[in-house]
């Protein structure tokens, strides 16, 4: 990865890793006006809005988490076209109403479009295991939840009362039941075909 | 190889701990099976999901309050609150209007009657009585905030007099110091969960306090049906209707809350 020419704009990613406040009121100041504009026209209003970029940002903030997001494209047009295509997709869930797609208000290029579409992969990905999580047995997530945040696997030994070896082997169960349950699911079979 | 035996090799590789005899073996797995190579991949995938989201909960949580917070001031520069405020002026006016012309529609009575404008002040008040009960409730009529009294356990005492005293006075953050502190020693304390949330709820670190809440109304603590009274004062602090009235709904006809809890409702509805 070393030498990829970071966008100036990585500057709000960074400030929704460190929580910052100053730089994410300007995410708000600069970028939010276009997109209230885009679902007030398209059916929706500011409130509904509001919901879609914080989504938005949280979203964006899991990736960078999770994978070190690193954006070489402006943050302008790849924010927008995750919210219109977030707001699109929740109107299509919503109801069956005619959605306008208006095209026309940002200059797309074509690295924005494909960071918006990892964005996206991402998120759906992260809603899938984060639902199989769920469907878990729950000595399987408390014991995933301790050996994850405890990050020593000798302390959550000693704290569970068990050897070293027992906790790995039964944490590596639990994931692999993870993976089965992901790996059945069919919308991961979808996902599959988009990558 | 059984699953077991492969998950283990799995789970060892992810933390580094492969000898040089099952690196091998691992790998003429792969060779073997493209398809036990794709499912260490999403294994692979799955634990640093696990490692990053289990790690994270409260800092993503801090992240919405944030985000929730801005995207309140930002939105209420433009409010639209003000465009119901208008028509319920430009009705108002209308009345008026209509009250005064139906009045001077008949111009040849000498004096326009005194009682027209009694009509449209009453009629005025009764549109404002009106929309106000109309607006919607908010928390600080429905919070009641309880007091803080622990019994005294031990080494802890201290603490507990100052997460107490700062709860009792109000001094949420500090009250928030103290619990937390309290509660690393003391993890499944119900007690002082329920007044932790209740002190993050203060401050509006909504999702934090949710967090907190959810925990206490799923278990089965005496703080199983204030819990859910709170969280659905949480709800409503953020004006997320739908959500307050789903939680009120659960409140059992014996909580202690329970007749505030119908009174919001009615007036959600």
């Amino acid at each position: 990865m070393g030498n990829i020419k970071l966008h100036t704009d990585q500057k709000y990613i960074e400030a929704l890793l460190k929580n910052d406040t100053a730089v994410l009121k300007e995410i708000y100041e600069n970028f939010a006006p276009k997109v209230v504009g885009y679902i007030k026209k398209n059916n929706g209003d500011a409130s509904r809005a509001q919901d879609i970029i914080q989504e938005t940002l949280i979203t964006i903030y899991k990736q960078a988490r999770e994978k070190g997001l690193q954006l070489t494209c402006p943050f302008d047009a790849y924010f927008f076209l995750l919210c219109k295509r977030k707001w699109l997709n929740e109107l299509k869930k919503s109801s069956g109403k005619e959605v306008t797609i208006n095209e026309g208000i940002v200059s797309v290029d074509d690295e924005s479009v494909r960071f918006a579409e990892e964005t996206e992969i991402f998120n759906a990905k992260h809603e899938l295991f984060t639902e199989m999580f769920d469907q878990l047995g729950k000595a399987c997530k408390e014991l995933l939840k301790v050996t994850f945040t405890i990050k020593s696997m000798e302390e959550v030994a000693q704290k569970l009362g068990q050897s070293y070896a027992y906790v790995r082997k039964k944490k590596s169960l639990c994931i692999g039941q993870l993976t089965q349950l992901v790996q059945n699911a069919p919308r991961f079979n979808q996902l599959k075909n988009l990558l | 190889m059984t699953p077991e035996e492969k998950y283990e090799l799995f789970e060892k590789s992810c933390g580094n701990e492969l000898s040089i005899n099952e690196k091998a073996r691992l790998n003429k797995l792969f060779d073997e099976d493209d398809a036990v190579k794709k499912e260490f991949q999403l294994y692979k995938e799955l634990h640093s999901h696990l490692d990053t989201n289990l790690n994270t909960e409260n800092e993503q949580a801090a992240l919405t309050d944030s985000l929730k917070k801005l995207g309140d001031n930002y939105f209420a520069k433009k409010p639209e609150k003000k465009v119901v405020k208008e028509a319920q002026k430009e009705d108002k006016e209308k009345v008026k209007k209509q009250i005064e012309t139906t009045t001077t529609k008949k111009p040849k009575v000498i004096k326009i009657p005194a009682w027209s404008y009694a009509v449209a002040a009453s009629v005025a008040i009764i549109f404002g009585v009106y929309f106000f009960s109309q607006s919607s409730p908010v928390y600080n009529d429905f919070a009641t905030i309880p007091e803080l009294s622990i019994s005294e356990r031990g080494d802890a005492a201290e603490m507990v007099k100052n997460a107490e005293n700062a709860f009792n006075s109000k001094k949420y953050v500090v009250a928030e110091k103290y619990l937390s502190e309290l509660i690393s020693r003391d993890k499944n304390n119900a007690e002082y969960q329920f007044y932790y949330g209740i002190s993050l709820l203060q401050q509006d670190k909504y999702s934090n306090a949710t967090a907190i809440f959810k925990k206490l109304y799923q278990g089965n603590s005496v703080y199983k049906y204030k819990s859910i009274w709170f969280e659905a004062l949480n709800q409503l602090k953020q004006k997320k209707y739908d959500q307050c009235a789903e939680l009120l709904k659960t409140l059992p006809e014996d909580a202690e809350d329970y007749k505030q809890a119908q009174k919001l409702l009615k007036k959600l509805q």
